[in-house]
């Protein structure tokens, strides 16, 4: 069963570089593990965006749920502008977090959902972000003071290539074409790598059959597996096992 | 205040709202209240469904290109509704396929299962190049399919039309003529959605199903013609999002409603509808919501049939 839908104060919208900062104020409701993902729609329901957005906190608390946005249309716009959202999760399966280093990979707006684990990851937390310009590159102050940042053209797989081989587990998530390339270098150095995905989607409990990507080598709903895999679940031209 | 219980084609539901074939799995999110579960239609053959990106945003609603994913026919007998049986709810399974046979056979198979209330005929899938979608836009092929099927189960057969069609009560005609014992209205309406940036359409399969309330007065045409022609009962569906709209379909000619796509946004809608549903027949002074079907077929004493006939 989904949980219920809440309604959710809006507690500060601050811009961050070219993305926006939603920060709602928990009810002391469920919140949990990074990289689980909420149905979040504006409150009144706005008129040019009738499906609610998927997205993965920033962090979350009993006293706060933060998101990220990068506001491209409606949806996100009446997310920014609204005094409340409506707010359905956790959903789906998050990161596993493991003992031990960690490497975080983040490209563009998939950096969003690191600050959490950054937090919350026990051992020792290396952090790589990869940007299309400067101005997506300010919220890298909200991930981690000591993040390795490159621009385009410059890949974040770059300097993920130099760390590895490495005795540390992969956490990454960005656009389809990076995290392909990250799982086949973590499958190339056997390193072991967890992939946070994004698909449209327009429930987020395995109604609406939308979010299908290609897991374990055929369509399976995002929502119902991910958005957290293991990158050999997912990886194009095989499996690492 | 009256009761929601209601009958429809001989299956005992406790509230005249269902879910619309496809927009639910009770496997997974349980049944969120609905009187009876429609399961996503099952085609004889497992099916992977249409390449990303399958569903896009539109205005008051959604385009999809789901491409009938499912476990194909023997699965789901064997895995799927064992467990559906467990769900505390009669079963509607709707079935489709590139044949007649194909159909035959699956109708026969589920509908020899206890478990299984109705059946949904899927002749109007926009997501399929041929068979069902082809079937659905052909009386005679309709009929015929109809017929074929009401041979192999004592099941009611319910058919599921699409709008996309020339005169849709044409063809509900036909499938009352074959043997269906009701109909479910509407399926999606063909749609597209493209890219702002790109400009290259969203959609893998490039075209898909227009749904959401975007729809809902495709629905209503559909359905009050349907009725008038048919005079079978009616599962309403396609941009249903409130008890209001309830009324409005039952009006219309609808018996009962199936929510969809507004189950997307609010998996609590149906509980919702159905806490609000008698306060609202009361305030248009009738108890049940079969007091209301079929009453915008007249107006004023007269018969409106003709008169829309003018204008459609």
């Amino acid at each position: 069963m989904p949980p219920d839908r809440r309604t959710l104060q809006v507690a500060r919208v601050e811009a961050v570089g070219a993305y926006t900062l939603l920060v709602l104020r928990n009810d002391g409701g469920e919140v949990g593990a990074p990289g689980q993902f909420f149905m979040l729609q504006a409150d009144p329901e706005p008129h040019g965006a009738y499906l609610p957005r998927a997205l993965s906190a920033a962090w979350a608390d009993a006293g706060e749920i933060a998101f990220l946005l990068d506001v491209r249309g409606d949806g996100t716009a009446a997310l920014v502008g609204a005094a409340q959202v409506s707010v359905l999760g956790p959903l789906g399966h998050g990161f596993e977090l493991h003992h031990g280093p960690a490497i975080l990979v983040g490209g563009g707006i998939g950096a969003a959902i690191l600050p959490w684990l950054v937090r919350d990851l026990p051992g020792p937390v290396t952090t790589l972000l990869g940007f299309r310009e400067q101005r997506h590159a300010v919220c890298a102050a909200l991930i981690d003071a000591d993040a390795t940042v490159v621009l385009e053209p410059t890949y974040v797989t770059e300097p993920l290539a130099r760390l590895l081989p490495a005795d540390a587990t992969v956490y990454a998530c960005g656009p389809d074409a990076m995290l392909q390339a990250v799982a086949a270098l973590c499958a190339e150095h056997a390193v072991p790598c967890l992939l946070a995905m994004e698909a449209a989607m327009a429930c987020g409990f395995g109604a609406c059959y939308g979010c299908a990507v290609e897991i374990d080598g055929e369509w399976k709903r995002l929502c119902i597996e991910g958005p957290v895999l293991e990158a050999g679940r997912v990886l194009a031209g095989g499996h690492d096992g | 205040m009256g009761s929601l219980a209601t009958r429809f084609c001989g299956v005992d539901l406790a509230h005249p709202v269902l879910n619309g074939s496809g927009t639910l799995d009770a496997l997974a999110a349980g049944t969120l209240g609905v009187s009876a579960f429609v399961t996503k239609t099952v085609t004889l053959n497992p099916r992977a469904g249409n390449p990303p990106q399958r569903i896009a945003e539109t205005p008051q609603g959604m385009v999809n290109s789901i491409g009938l994913a499912n476990p194909g026919l023997e699965r789901f007998c064997d895995e799927h509704l064992p467990r559906l049986a467990d769900l505390g709810v009669p079963l509607i399974v709707s079935g489709g396929g590139w044949s007649r046979e194909e159909y035959a056979v699956a109708v026969r198979r589920i509908g020899a299962h206890p478990a299984v209330a109705a059946l949904e005929l899927n002749v109007s899938c926009p997501n399929v190049d041929t068979g069902c979608i082809s079937i659905g836009t052909d009386p005679a092929e309709t009929r015929a399919l109809l017929e074929r099927c009401r041979a192999e189960t004592e099941r009611p057969l319910l058919a599921k039309l699409s709008p996309s069609v020339a005169d849709v009560s044409a063809v509900a005609l036909a499938a009352a003529e074959g043997g269906a014992a009701g109909l479910v209205l509407i399926n999606t309406v063909r749609g597209m959605a493209i890219d702002r940036d790109t400009l290259q359409p969203l959609l893998g399969g490039g075209g898909g199903g227009l749904s959401g309330p975007a729809v809902k007065p495709v629905a209503l045409h559909a359905i009050f013609h349907c009725r008038a022609v048919t005079g079978l009962p009616i599962v309403g569906v396609g941009g249903v999002a409130c008890a209001q709209d309830c009324l409005e379909f039952a009006s219309a000619g609808a018996n009962v409603v199936a929510l969809g796509t507004a189950l997307f946004r609010n998996p609590g809608l149906v509980e919702e509808v159905v806490a609000e549903l008698p306060g609202l027949l009361e305030r248009h002074g009738v108890s049940t919501l079969d007091d209301v079907v079929g009453r915008a077929h007249h107006h004023q004493g007269k018969a409106l049939l003709e008169v829309d006939a003018n204008h459609s």
